[in-house]
């Protein structure tokens, strides 16, 4: 087929210049044809090294300018060497028992070991055929060297091993810190509340049995004694709440967040009859979402909005949500105290009130699990407000098309 | 009341005092016997006689029990009461600061009878108490005794 080639015209003459040094070459291919010369051209100027060896006396019978270069033996020194010589020494055995066992024509060899001049050693991938060469049953190979391949081979290896380790002390210390976290909590929930009761209480038995004893304000000192312990302890419920949050995984399921909504504020009147406020919920509201998460997410947005309507004459909340960028977005709007927007990007950290606790109580910890649990559900929460006049509270529950 | 016992397993003494003082604000003169650790309270239920054929003390109406406590915790003691003969349809109220679902949970698992935590107001630990005194010493009928007591 490659005889039908015309390019072969010109590789010819190229081929002519180069005379064929192998012995007896001549003889193996019979009358030199041009062809052949393009064949053996082929062989001496491949760019992969190659030889033919032999397969009774595994002697090297020739090998290409690739090889002389790669290896740094001179093409005389390959000559007189047999494969064994280019091999570690406590390779011959494995190579006595391969050439033993393996005689398919073509043939991948596999990875072996060569011993360059210099005595430095390569790896190499080894392809081999069966072919007659000067009368004798050879074997012509082609050797790849794969050294560098092997080692990069081998950091990445390392490299993958060394990550692993990374990760899984990672992960170990994170399971330690989250352990620690959860005996923190723990220990918050049982030992800093019992002594708030232990004060309260007395203070209270001093309010109780010694009243008369009690001259000036003193009274009024237990009392405001008393107030500051309780706020402690919804703060420390709060600080509760929060670690919980955080330790917890979102389980989601269908949500009716109208009906949801709904519920928390039926708990807002019954805990408060006396207030009027008008609430509007869009019905239909649905989430794919954590429904514990969610119910305390709104027991927060909406009970703030329940807080800060409270000096408001005609209170209003209104419960809503709408699709917008393929994602559906969810608003608790009220026309309460509001908030300057200067002051927006601190509503959401723990601790940060924008109100005096004597116009507005609270702890600053509800807004900043509002945003926890939006975050666990890859959402986002932002607010909008103005001073007086109301604000506005819009949260997200999953991730949005423009959100990375 | 009555004059069955109220075993109080609590190991601060301050909540004993403000546990004793609540029962009295709500006029419930029954006796309480306190425990300061879980040991000790197993040792009340569950010691016999030298001669081995009753038990020293009559077994209480209903036990209050804290959960952090130091030797044998409150959900070990309830573990064991719960496995011993003799303890194992009493009336446990587990009465703790602790509002970790775990803690609820376990007790509820072990076969607690009711879980109250102890607010950190007073008045509505009185409260508390007072809803438990009416239910559990007056309203609540408690099971026939599982031996010759």
């Amino acid at each position: 087929m490659v005889t039908k080639r015309p390019r072969l015209s010109a590789t010819d003459r190229h081929a002519s210049e180069k005379p064929v040094t192998a012995p007896g070459h001549a003889r193996a291919a019979g009358p030199p044809k041009p062809l052949a010369h393009v064949y053996v051209d082929i062989f001496k100027n491949n760019p992969m090294p190659m030889w033919i060896f032999d397969l009774e006396t595994l002697r090297i019978l020739a090998v290409n300018e690739a090889a002389v270069v790669h290896y740094g033996y001179s093409e005389a020194e390959f000559l007189a060497m047999t494969i064994k010589d280019i091999r570690a020494a406590e390779d011959a055995a494995n190579l006595e028992r391969f050439l033993a066992t393996q005689r398919p024509a073509l043939k991948k060899a596999g990875i072996w070991k060569h011993r360059k001049r210099d005595g430095s050693f390569i790896d190499v991938e080894i392809v081999s055929h069966e072919l007659v060469w000067a009368g004798r049953k050879a074997r012509l190979v082609s050797s790849n060297d794969i050294t560098e391949r092997l080692q990069a081979e081998a950091r990445i290896l390392e490299i993958n091993a060394n990550l692993e380790t990374l990760v899984r002390e990672r992960t170990q210390q994170l399971e330690s810190v989250n352990q620690e976290l959860e005996a923190f909590s723990y220990s918050v929930s049982h030992d800093l509340r019992a002594p708030l009761r232990v004060i309260d209480g007395f203070s209270q038995a001093l309010v109780e049995d010694y009243a008369k004893l009690l001259e000036g304000n003193g009274s009024k000192y237990l009392a405001r004694i008393r107030a500051t312990t309780q706020r402690m302890g919804l703060l420390i419920d709060d600080l509760l709440t929060l670690a919980r949050i955080s330790r917890r995984n979102v389980k989601r399921v269908p949500v009716d967040m109208s009906a949801l909504a709904a519920e928390v504020v039926k708990e807002l009147r019954e805990k408060d009859p006396e207030r009027h406020v008008e609430v509007r919920i869009q019905p239909g509201l649905k989430a794919d979402a954590d429904r514990g998460l969610v119910k305390i997410a709104l027991d927060n947005l909406i009970g703030n909005a329940w807080k800060f309507t409270s000096k408001t004459a005609g209170a209003r909340i209104e419960v809503g949500g709408e699709h917008r960028d393929g994602t559906q977005v969810f608003h608790v709007q009220d026309n309460g105290a509001g908030f300057e927007m200067q002051y927006a990007n601190k509503l959401f950290g723990a601790f940060q009130r924008l109100h005096a606790e004597s116009d507005f109580t609270g702890t600053g910890i509800g807004l900043a699990t509002v945003q926890r649990i939006v975050s666990l559900h890859q959402g986002r929460v932002w607010a909008e407000g103005e001073a007086g006049r109301g604000a506005t509270f819009s949260f997200t529950l999953e991730q949005g098309e423009t959100d990375e | 009341m009555n004059d069955q016992t109220i075993l109080l397993v609590e190991d601060s003494p301050d909540d004993v005092d403000l546990t004793m003082r609540a029962l009295e604000k709500n006029n419930i003169s029954n006796r309480i016997v306190v425990c300061p650790d879980g040991a000790v309270a197993l040792a009340y239920l569950h010691e016999r006689s030298k001669d081995g054929t009753h038990y020293v003390n009559p077994l209480p109406q209903v036990v209050l029990l804290d959960l952090k406590l130091p030797k044998v915790d409150g959900l070990e003691v309830l573990k064991t009461v719960r496995a011993h003969q003799r303890t194992t349809l009493l009336p446990v109220v587990v009465l703790t600061s602790s509002k970790e679902e775990k803690d609820m949970v376990e007790s509820y698992s072990l076969g607690a009878n009711s879980y109250v935590r102890k607010p950190v107001s007073f008045e509505e630990f009185l409260e508390a108490v007072r809803q438990l005194g009416l239910y559990w010493l007056l309203l609540n009928q408690s099971p026939p005794p599982t031996d010759n007591d």
